[in-house]
């Protein structure tokens, strides 16, 4: 549904990222596809290229190379065909402030092509499917941020494209307009093809079925977030805290105080050495040698995990800084 | 095309939904009303309003670039570009569209004037000539389309309103003298070709009731070579 192929682009400038002739090398030679029905997430942290490589998509920037297709139109070559089965909806959801929720749409519809009641019964559609019925005749400019943005999602959807592309959809929102947005969004996901750009890991992992991380203009990995956590996070490790020295229960534990006379010690296993099995050791160990355990849980990797490792300037094969966790036992204090 | 009406329809609604269309027009309104009262009501005058053309052609100078300057400028300023350059239509439809809404603009601005003409109509005797007062109407029709397209391209260029106007301004004061006062000292050579830039001079033929083939081409060609630098512009923009 969407093919990109090695497209490029620079600004003028100097720094870091300087390519020749001063310029910055925004996207450097990113491809990927999008099959039909495919909710991909793209992941960057902010400068990394993402909105660069969705102007570029859209058709709103030139690119300095590559081809873009989009519903089998070349975006480059026949942008008007590519854009009518294009939805996009910008960052921060530019809109006219003096203009109505439903003026807006109807304008939006039309400008697709789509005359007379068709552009007022399309515009109500896509009012009623982003929950803006009740806003209709208010005007834009004194709507909430969070309402604003649903104008817009309405505006990218209001011809019914088959490919809706949003860029950074929650940004600027609270948490409640958040969790909404990420709602409506998945609600959205349903019936076509769409491409999301965020820096929010949590509202990529929680919508997307595909994710590509992106860093310093190119694509750093492609896949499922629990692949992209497997591959690229940390190893998994046993962490438990008892009153004792941790090494009492496994000797190649590492050791921290936690306070309160508690020590937290933190284990991994050995190659081929299931985590669970592990575990199971360590809380048999304690009961047999009377140490009172609090916590015993195996820590997995997480998205942020291969996130905070692929756009790292210098990637390595697997990095060693575990953060997220699944909970195998909690125990009360002082059990055994 | 239909993109082109589109823009253009609402572009002319924006202008009427903020308090700053509705102040141009009761400007230039009471302007050419003062100006009708004090130059041509007048026991013993002629029943011409060569006069009136004359300074709204000002006006005109004046008010159309401030018209056309907010027309990109402020879709720049605001972002509301993006949506717009990736709805399914071409540069060249956003263009036209733009100046399509203030060239609309322009003709609700003009419409109220033509009360002026009536009374002249109902107070001289014998009756003014027609003829001579549609061609001024066209003078000012075709001045405004040169200016206006004048604060398009400073509007392609800017997300600044300000500089958008001033810039537009300032080219257009540079023309005026480079067709009159350069053209004047220039070899012979060039000073025809100066000659030509000169928007006033076809304007004011038109005003006296020359209408000639050259009067109205000359301001129509200026502004289909504005609009294509306006467009240039604009798409200048997506390789920035």
């Amino acid at each position: 549904m969407i093919s990109v192929r090695e497209i490029r682009k620079t600004y003028p400038g100097g720094g870091p990222g300087a390519a020749g002739s001063g310029r910055v090398r925004a996207v450097d030679g990113i491809s990927f596809e999008l099959r039909a029905g495919e909710v991909v997430g793209l992941l960057g942290p902010n400068g990394a290229g993402k909105s660069t490589t969705i102007r570029m998509i859209t058709g709103y920037l030139g690119a300095d190379g590559g081809s873009v297709h989009i519903d089998g139109f070349d975006a480059f070559r026949a942008p008007v065909k590519a854009r009518r089965a294009t939805g996009y909806l910008p960052e921060h959801a530019p809109l006219y402030p003096e203009m109505t929720p439903l003026g807006y749409l109807r304008y939006r519809a039309r400008l697709c092509g789509r005359w007379g009641r068709s552009a007022g019964r399309l515009a109500e559609a896509a009012a009623s499917r982003c929950g803006l019925s009740e806003m209709l005749k208010r005007r834009i400019g004194r709507l909430s941020k969070g309402y604003r943005q649903r104008v817009g999602l309405a505006a990218a959807l209001v011809h019914e494209p088959r490919v809706l592309i949003l860029d950074e959809p929650a940004s600027g929102l609270d948490p409640v307009q958040i969790r909404e947005m990420r709602a409506l969004v998945r609600e959205l996901a349903q019936d076509r093809t769409m491409l999301l750009s965020s820096h929010i890991l949590d509202e990529v992992e929680r919508t997307c079925d595909r994710v590509m991380v992106i860093a310093r203009g190119k694509l750093r990995a492609d896949g499922t977030p629990t692949e992209l956590a497997e591959r690229f996070g940390p190893s998994p490790r046993v962490v438990f805290q008892c009153k004792s020295d941790p090494s009492v229960l496994d000797p190649r534990a590492t050791s921290s105080a936690t306070g309160g006379g508690w020590n937290e010690g933190r284990l991994e296993p050995l190659q081929g050495e299931d985590p669970r099995g592990l575990a199971e050791r360590i809380g048999a160990t304690a009961t047999k040698h009377g140490v009172a355990l609090r916590e015993l849980r195996i820590e997995t990797a997480t998205l942020e995990d291969a996130f905070i490792h692929l756009t790292d300037d210098a990637p390595q094969p697997r990095a060693k800084t575990p953060s997220g966790s699944r909970v195998l036992r909690a125990l009360p204090e002082g059990s055994r | 095309m239909i993109g082109t009406m589109v823009i253009a329809i609402r572009e002319l609604r924006s202008f009427f939904r903020l308090p700053v269309g509705w102040v141009v027009i009761a400007l230039f309104v009471l302007l050419m009303g003062a100006g009708f009262s004090v130059a041509i009501i007048q026991p013993g005058q002629p029943a011409t309003l060569r006069t009136l053309f004359g300074w709204g052609w000002w006006m005109m100078l004046v008010i159309a670039p401030a018209v056309s300057m907010r027309l990109l400028s402020e879709e720049l300023r605001a972002g509301t570009i993006e949506p717009l350059a990736t709805a399914p239509l071409g540069d060249l439809s956003i263009v036209l569209g733009k100046y399509l809404g203030g060239v609309l603009f322009l003709v609700c601005l003009l419409v109220p004037t033509a009360a002026y003409p009536i009374a002249l109509h109902l107070l001289s005797d014998p009756a003014p000539d027609i003829g001579p007062i549609l061609a001024g109407y066209l003078a000012l029709l075709l001045s405004g389309l040169v200016y206006l397209a004048f604060g398009l391209v400073g509007s392609a260029l800017t997300s600044s309103q300000t500089l958008a106007y001033l810039g537009s301004l300032l080219a257009i004061i540079g023309i005026w003298l480079l067709s009159t006062e350069v053209a004047d000292r220039a070899p012979e050579w060039l000073a025809p070709w100066l000659v030509r830039l000169d928007v006033g001079k076809p304007v004011a033929q038109l005003a006296r009731g020359e209408v000639t083939t050259t009067a109205i081409a000359g301001p129509l060609l200026g502004t289909i070579w504005l609009l294509c630098l306006a467009y240039v512009c604009l798409g200048w923009r997506r390789w920035r």
